[in-house]
């Protein structure tokens, strides 16, 4: 065996398996595009003979899917704002100010949520907000994807601030800065990786998430692209390219995100599990 | 001087918001999950206290002990299959300087989607009339294969749909472990004459155990997670060929409103994965260990 096929025989194997990651993202798109049924099962992989767009307006404003997409925008970004911000908040609490013995307790007690699974939660989580009266609502879901994150969104940003040296708030003390400021002007900004790291992840998680928008929304204009999509292949089962259409809507957005982030999200991901 | 940062009040308004939000939507189910779970409460009657009735119930239920059997074939398929093929591909990337970054960042991508929507791709790609697959199969003059709807097949097409979203992540996993090896280590073997399979089946691998495991201990508590794949693919059918634990759980509650019964359920999800996780830990990482050193 000569040098050069050694070489080749990884490549070889790691190009096999990346034309079977992309093989079904390229048939569902090149499905987008055709006009029919029958064309999509005669040339599972060739292009479309005549690029048919009107699949995505059909999709987009008949189907619904804008509905679902704004809906998990929103939905997605305001719970990981807000859940950045009060993991912020509690992790500046716990390394910076000066209330140890109490600190650690409350470590201790937010990363426990790190080891119970989220679906031993469901049908508890399904009562409960259905005692509180906000089933069918969007605090139904906004609720429990900000609670969900943090655990994990402490953990990540406690860990960063205690790298922050004491000597910087130390000096604003004695300049005679109040806590807010030093907060929201020393702290805050210094910890802006990990924030956007956290974020990132949150973000993720909420917009793929189905287990509880499919079960605690039943009100088709609440719904999320997960739930959403189920909902959608259901109506229109036998209308592939329209529902190929659906999927790009709902897959792109989270590639393009990769292409500019890739880093910081494989390393945000695979952090969140490593450590927990 | 430091009372600016031992103000309690300041303290309580940045730590309590938090508390109060998880231990709305953690703790508190947690602890009425244990309270239902001794119940027989079904959403309307009153709630009467059962005592371990539900717990002996499950285990008596054929089609639960069914879902338990579906979660094991999961459970070993990514412990048996999967893993192996992890490190076989993190060791091949590991071993390419040109398109490593390529196939890192191509690999992990799947695992960054829903798997509701990867669900209904796949459902595409095994779809008996214009699947991807089928057209395969047609091309070579063979029957269409019903995967999702056939006994024989449902469970497996699963298992490939859910190898196929999540090696990827384990392999960067991994990745990054090797990466992390000192460079001369692996140059020292090869002036001492040891071919590339020697040093990675000698060397790397030993010395990313500890990752294996890591890698181990997450896919079996993933394989005991699995579930909205299966509800939107399958549903838990044919005839619960497909039916995991948390996807029979979660059917029991929603469809039929056992509540008691659904979380007594959801416990012992709970009771498998702490308890499967603590054994590995026991038998295999700790012993490993010993051997070490």
């Amino acid at each position: 065996m000569t040098a050069t096929v050694r070489k080749s025989i990884p490549h070889m194997v790691m190009i096999a398996y990346i034309v079977v990651i992309l093989a079904p993202f390229l048939f569902i798109l090149f499905s987008s595009f055709k006009a029919n049924n029958t064309e999509i099962a005669t040339h599972p992989f060739g292009l479309p003979k005549k690029w048919v767009f009107e699949n995505y307006k059909e999709a987009w404003v008949k189907a619904k899917i804008n509905v679902y997409f704004f809906n998990s925008l929103y939905l997605a970004l305001s719970s990981a704002v807000v859940g950045v911000l009060l993991a912020a908040a509690t992790s500046f609490a716990i390394t910076r100010m000066r209330f140890n013995r109490i600190s650690s307790w409350v470590y201790q007690f937010v990363l426990i949520g790190m080891l119970i699974p989220g679906n031993v939660l469901f049908i508890a989580q399904y009562l409960l907000v259905q005692k509180l009266g906000i089933l069918d609502t969007h605090w139904s879901l906004f609720l429990p994807y900000t609670a969900g994150a943090l655990p994990f969104s402490v953990l990540l940003i406690a860990a960063f601030m205690r790298s922050i040296p004491h000597e910087l708030e130390e000096a604003a003390v004695v300049d005679g800065m109040s806590v807010f400021r030093m907060f929201f002007q020393i702290v805050l900004p210094l910890t802006v990786p990990a924030l956007v790291t956290v974020f990132i992840v949150n973000f993720l998680g909420n917009w793929n998430e189905y287990l509880l928008s499919f079960f605690f929304i039943s009100k088709d204009a609440l719904r999320t692209l997960p739930s959403g999509m189920v909902q959608f292949r259901d109506a229109f089962q036998t209308n592939y390219a329209l529902v190929c259409t659906g999927i790009v809507f709902s897959v792109l957005p989270v590639l393009v995100m990769y292409t500019f982030l890739q880093r910081k999200i494989i390393e945000g991901l695979t952090a969140g599990s490593v450590k927990g | 001087m430091k009372t600016t940062l031992r103000n309690p009040y300041v303290y309580l308004l940045f730590v309590l918001p938090t508390i109060a939000l998880y231990f709305l939507f953690f703790i508190y189910p947690m602890l009425t999950s244990v309270y239902y779970g001794f119940t027989n409460w079904n959403g309307l009657d009153t709630k009467d206290f059962v005592g371990f009735d539900n717990f002996v119930n499950a285990f008596k239920d054929a089609d639960f002990r069914n879902s338990i059997v579906n979660n094991l074939y999961i459970l070993l398929f990514s412990c048996c299959v999967q893993v192996p093929l992890i490190v076989v591909f993190s060791l091949l990337i590991s071993s390419v300087k040109r398109f490593q970054g390529f196939y890192k960042t191509t690999v992990f991508m799947p695992s960054i989607l829903s798997t509701s929507v990867i669900g209904i791709l796949w459902g595409y790609i095994y779809d008996p009339d214009v699947g991807l697959i089928n057209s395969i199969l047609q091309a070579f003059g063979l029957e269409p294969i019903y995967f999702l709807a056939d006994m024989k097949w449902a469970l497996v097409s699963i298992l490939i749909t859910n190898a196929w979203q999540w090696m990827g992540f384990y392999i960067v996993l991994i990745l990054a472990a090797i990466l992390a090896i000192p460079k001369d280590i692996d140059e020292a073997a090869m002036i001492d004459g040891a071919t590339g399979v020697q040093r990675a089946w000698y060397l790397t691998v030993p010395l990313i155990k500890p990752i294996i495991n890591v890698v181990i201990m997450l896919s079996i508590a993933g394989a005991l997670r699995v579930v909205d794949i299966v509800l939107v693919m399958t549903g838990g059918g044919p005839a619960g060929a497909t039916d995991v634990m948390a996807s029979y759980m979660v059917n029991k509650a929603i469809k039929y409103g056992d509540y008691g019964y659904g979380t007594a359920l959801s416990i012992i999800i709970f009771a498998f994965a702490l308890v499967l996780t603590a054994l590995y830990q026991i038998l295999i990482v700790r012993r490993q260990e010993k051997v070490e050193y």
